[in-house]
């Protein structure tokens, strides 16, 4: 076995991924459960938590060294930055009224 | 050819390294693509919440749940047979990276037969087919062109995923990598697993979020 290679263990490895079976069944389960309002943040933060069980075990960022992260970690930063304002533009949107601006009406319908 | 030290490297874990920051660097790269597609679906789901739940529930949900089984279970046999190389069981691991090409080209089979059937009932990308004539809520066919876009696109990236994985077999069985040099295929298997955790949330938004749910 090679020196530099961090090896996860068969173990790790298959208690991962029963983990992961297990959160898609209950992501499944949900869909069935009716939750309303909920069913948006709870099947995100179960594939979220998917999400970051695959990169920790599956993708070894648990073992890697600082700069693999820190390359990671750049584009999630970006992504968290734009996809943040985004969001905050978007869920506060009102349609403006359709009228004229103020003093303008005498000007195009007098 | 085994794999072998290049000259501006100083010894292979420097070199593994190396490749490895590439692979992630890419990775990161990968995400912010796919992001701004997701971002799409954010701000139409929010303006359109009723359509696309309606969308949802015509959705395969059978099919697209069995497709997450299917990739979930080829992440495991890849990062197996991650772990049997660096054991120096060549075999074995040419073996489980054969499965997980097998189950990539699973997936790819059960998505054509998804988007036939879309295709039956009259969903086509673009809005166009008899589908949205009884279903014109506003939404739902900015959510099926969605979902042929991303799930297109990702389809396109399993089939990326096979051929790395098919030429690292061939590497394997050639004894080219091996037990003094895993990595290659530990980094083409970080590339595969990034394939699944996009999936990991296709799958919720395409399938499993219902109408009634408002962002």
């Amino acid at each position: 076995m090679t020196s530099f290679e961090h090896d996860v263990s068969a173990r790790s490895l298959f208690f991962t991924w029963l983990a992961l079976m297990l959160l898609a069944g209950l992501s499944l389960a949900l869909r069935f459960a009716h939750i309303g309002a909920f069913s948006f943040p709870v099947a995100l933060g179960i594939a979220f938590v998917k999400a970051l069980l695959v990169a920790l075990v599956f993708m070894e960022l648990a073992f890697e060294k600082p700069t693999v992260r820190f390359a990671l970690l750049a584009g999630v930063t970006l992504l968290s930055v734009m996809l943040s304002l985004m969001v905050a533009d978007v869920l506060t949107r009102t349609i403006p009224p359709l009228e004229d601006p103020p003093g303008t009406a005498q000007r195009y319908h007098g | 050819m085994a794999e072998q030290v290049v000259e501006h490297f100083e010894d292979m874990e420097k070199q593994a390294h190396a490749a490895r920051l590439g692979m992630w660097i890419f990775l990161a790269s990968e995400v912010l693509f796919f992001s701004g597609l997701f971002a799409l679906y954010t701000t139409y789901r929010t303006e359109h919440p009723h359509g696309f739940g309606v969308a949802v529930e015509h959705n395969t949900l059978a099919w697209g749940s069995i497709n997450t089984g299917v990739l979930l279970v080829s992440s495991y046999t890849v990062a197996l047979g991650v772990h049997e190389l660096r054991r120096g069981r060549q075999r074995t691991s040419a073996l489980l990276v054969g499965v997980t090409i097998f189950l990539g080209a699973c997936f790819l089979g059960i998505k054509t037969g998804e988007y036939l059937k879309h295709f039956g009932e009259g969903i086509y990308p673009g809005g166009v087919g008899d589908f949205y004539r009884e279903h014109g809520e506003p939404g739902t066919k900015m959510f099926f062109t969605l979902y042929y876009c991303m799930t297109g696109l990702h389809a396109v990236h399993v089939f990326a995923g096979m051929c790395v994985l098919g030429f690292l077999l061939w590497k394997i069985v050639r004894r080219e990598i091996g037990e003094w040099a895993p990595h290659p295929l530990a980094i083409g298997a970080v590339y595969w697993h990034l394939v699944d955790v996009i999936w990991i949330f296709l799958w919720p938004l395409f399938y499993l979020i219902p109408g009634g749910s408002v962002r």
